[in-house]
């Protein structure tokens, strides 16, 4: 039935949401943990969200398929922020301690752009189910 | 009254008359009503009782992605609400069966 296909967009996007939140809060559990500075050890995580696998994939998936959003996560390769901290046991010969270049004002407005996103793929979905159940008082008598 | 202006539109397909749509499988030759009503019957059971699977997995701790589970717990109340709309009509139909005058 078609508004299956429906459940299944919305919880494709649901799930990209989840992922961006996921990644978001791993980058901030990580933004305070120190490396020391030859080796850094975590890399700030960016997710990469594509809406198709290009034209081959198309054309390989067909005219009645729906490109339904693909993600990954990716290292962001920003550079380690460097703490001028000589007392630490992970500080290097000049006394720097390196911790992942996360930019929590960054991670705080995915996170929110990624709450207001799901709640629009849940709000698709609820209207789909909304269609689905008011079909099927067609004809009802009461 | 004039209906030149509008002339045009019938070259288009959105107006095309619409064509009635092909019975696949065909219901003289193809299964029983009953038949049907049992496949349909046992779909929705089935489906049923993959939600339940699904309940209990959540239930012990197991990670299960919360949005598809109620996806497919929505999925299976719209299975039984039109199991139950099926079987008011079959139910309606018999009854008024029942009331014919011979």
């Amino acid at each position: 039935m078609d508004y299956l296909q429906t459940f299944a967009i919305s919880a494709a996007g649901m799930a990209v949401e989840r992922t961006r939140v996921e990644t978001a809060a791993l980058n901030l559990a990580q933004a305070h943990t120190a490396q020391s500075a030859d080796q850094p050890a975590f890399q700030p995580l960016r997710v990469v969200a594509t809406g198709a696998e290009g034209f081959g994939g198309l054309v390989r998936a067909g005219l009645e398929s729906v490109p339904l959003p693909s993600v990954t996560v990716e290292p962001s390769g920003v550079p380690a922020r460097l703490v001028h901290d000589p007392g630490h046991p992970l500080a290097d010969g000049r006394g720097f301690v390196a911790y992942p270049g996360v930019d929590p004002a960054r991670e705080m407005v995915t996170l929110l752009g990624a709450t207001r996103a799901y709640e629009a793929n849940v709000a698709a979905m609820n209207t789909a189910r909304t269609l689905a159940l008011k079909t099927l008082e067609i004809g009802r008598s009461t | 009254m004039s209906t030149d202006a509008i002339q045009g539109l019938a070259q288009h397909d959105e107006v095309a008359p619409p064509i009635a749509p092909r019975m696949d499988p065909d219901p003289l030759t193809g299964p029983s009503f009953a038949q049907r009503m049992s496949d349909g019957l046992r779909e929705v059971n089935q489906q049923l009782l993959t939600t339940q699977v699904d309940l209990q997995k959540l239930a012990v701790g197991e990670p299960v992605p919360l949005h598809e589970l109620m996806i497919r717990l929505e999925e299976s109340r719209i299975s039984l609400q039109l199991m139950l709309q099926v079987r008011n009509r079959v139910l309606e139909a018999y009854q008024d069966m029942l009331r014919m005058q011979v």
